[in-house]
């Protein structure tokens, strides 16, 4: 499915080392990181009745809605057809991964690509029911405050599986994942099949 | 002159460099325009004037087709670039063919072969002879034999026979010449 990425081996010259491919542009890996740091700094640091708090929400949501058009705009491995949420390739991945089948996705993998969806719709669903919170029309209705907290707890359980799933798939494939989001290039060590 | 001191400031690759100015344009102009559309929601729920509301609506979704158009123009850049990078993949990869082929044409032993590339990596003969643990002397006979096979006077007319090779085959794709020049 994914052969006619524009994958890229930077190796210089060394047939033998481990293929270098380039995989997250710029624009996902900023929108990552960005979005890490408002939650972090909305779960722990910012007063949840202040401004602040309230304009960390608006950033993460506008980080959020361009990753999503960004999604139908982007290059290749960025797309959602490199990633489609599909349950039961998620489902054939697991066992792929039981059976000791070691190969590499380019973007993310099934499972990843479902915790990715799952991720980006609790994200909206904090924020904009955050906004909903200042507005006149909900200001103190009670299940818009219970979704927000309901839909953040949410979050918490997710990231928490989500970085556990990168640390897992890390070791299981060799592939430096999170480096790979820092700098954008995936290490495939040798011998590796990529998808 | 200003290309100049942006240069200096910010050294690298021009287009990796415009990807992440198209970047961080995008970004800043995404937050900009996430707070205005917030803000006409906001003031809409508040019962705001509405011809306020009109002149808001109309900067946020101006704001809007400017993203659209820089997410573009991100976009295709970061093609080129790939096909850039692909391009002198290929180059390089042919290069090194058509090193190999002559090697073979001209019959060179083994330990001929690896001066031969460190002659064309632009090494003199007392660093080849460091790299290889040789004596001097002994690469200094070696590149003389691979001249002498290759029927060259030297270094230089040794560089040019690939050079010419090169240049006489069209570049596998366009984008590897501009690649070489990047
Ligand atoms: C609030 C915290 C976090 C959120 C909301 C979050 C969200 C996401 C999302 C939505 C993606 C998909 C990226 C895309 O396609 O644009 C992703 C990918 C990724 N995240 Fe996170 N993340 C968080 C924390 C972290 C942390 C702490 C790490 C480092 C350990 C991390 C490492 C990664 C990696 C390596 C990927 C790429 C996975 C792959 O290669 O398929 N994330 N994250």
């Amino acid at each position: 499915m994914m052969s006619d990425m524009p994958g890229l081996n930077l190796a210089e010259g060394g047939r033998d080392s481990a293929r270098l491919v380039r995989v997250w542009d710029p624009l996902v890996r900023v929108i990552h990181w960005s979005v890490l740091l408002g939650v972090l700094l909305n779960a722990v640091i910012t007063d949840p009745e202040g401004d602040l708090h309230e304009i960390v929400g608006y950033a993460i949501l506008g980080l959020v809605v361009l990753r999503l058009v960004w999604g139908f705009l982007g290059v290749q491995t960025a797309r959602f057809t490199a990633f489609p949420p599909n349950p039961r390739a998620a489902l054939a991945h697991a066992g792929e991964i039981l059976r000791g089948d070691r190969s590499v996705h380019l973007s993310h993998n099934p499972l990843g690509a479902l915790m990715a969806y799952n991720i980006w719709a609790t994200l909206i669903v904090i924020c904009i029911s955050g906004i909903m919170m200042g507005t006149v029309r909900f200001f103190g209705v009670e299940w818009v405050e219970e979704l927000h907290e309901l839909a953040f707890n949410w979050l918490m359980v997710s990231v928490v599986l989500h970085v556990g799933g990168v640390v897992l798939d890390q070791r299981r494939t060799g592939v430096a994942l999170v480096k790979a989001m820092i700098t954008g290039i995936k290490n495939i060590p040798d011998g590796i099949s990529t998808k | 002159m200003k290309k100049r001191i942006f240069e200096t400031l910010w050294p690298g690759d021009a287009d990796v460099r415009r990807a992440k100015i198209l970047t961080a344009m995008i970004i800043v102009q995404v937050l900009c325009a996430t707070f205005f559309l917030i803000d006409v929601v906001l003031d809409f729920d508040a019962g705001g004037h509405p011809t306020h509301l009109a002149l808001e609506t109309f900067v946020a979704v101006v704001l809007c087709l400017g993203i659209w158009v820089l997410m573009i123009e991100l976009r295709a850049l970061l093609v080129r670039m790939e096909q850039a990078r692909q391009g002198l993949r290929v180059a390089r990869g042919e290069l090194a063919q058509v090193i190999d082929s002559f090697f073979d044409r001209w019959g060179l032993t083994s330990a001929e072969r690896d001066v031969g590339l460190l002659i064309l990596k632009g090494f003199d003969n007392e660093n080849i002879a460091r790299i290889r643990g040789r004596a001097v002397g002994t690469v200094r006979a070696q590149s003389a034999s691979i001249y002498a096979k290759a029927g060259v006077d030297g270094r230089a007319q040794l560089i040019s026979v690939f050079f010419e090779e090169l240049l006489a085959n069209d570049p596998p794709t366009g984008d590897a010449r501009q690649a070489a020049s990047l």
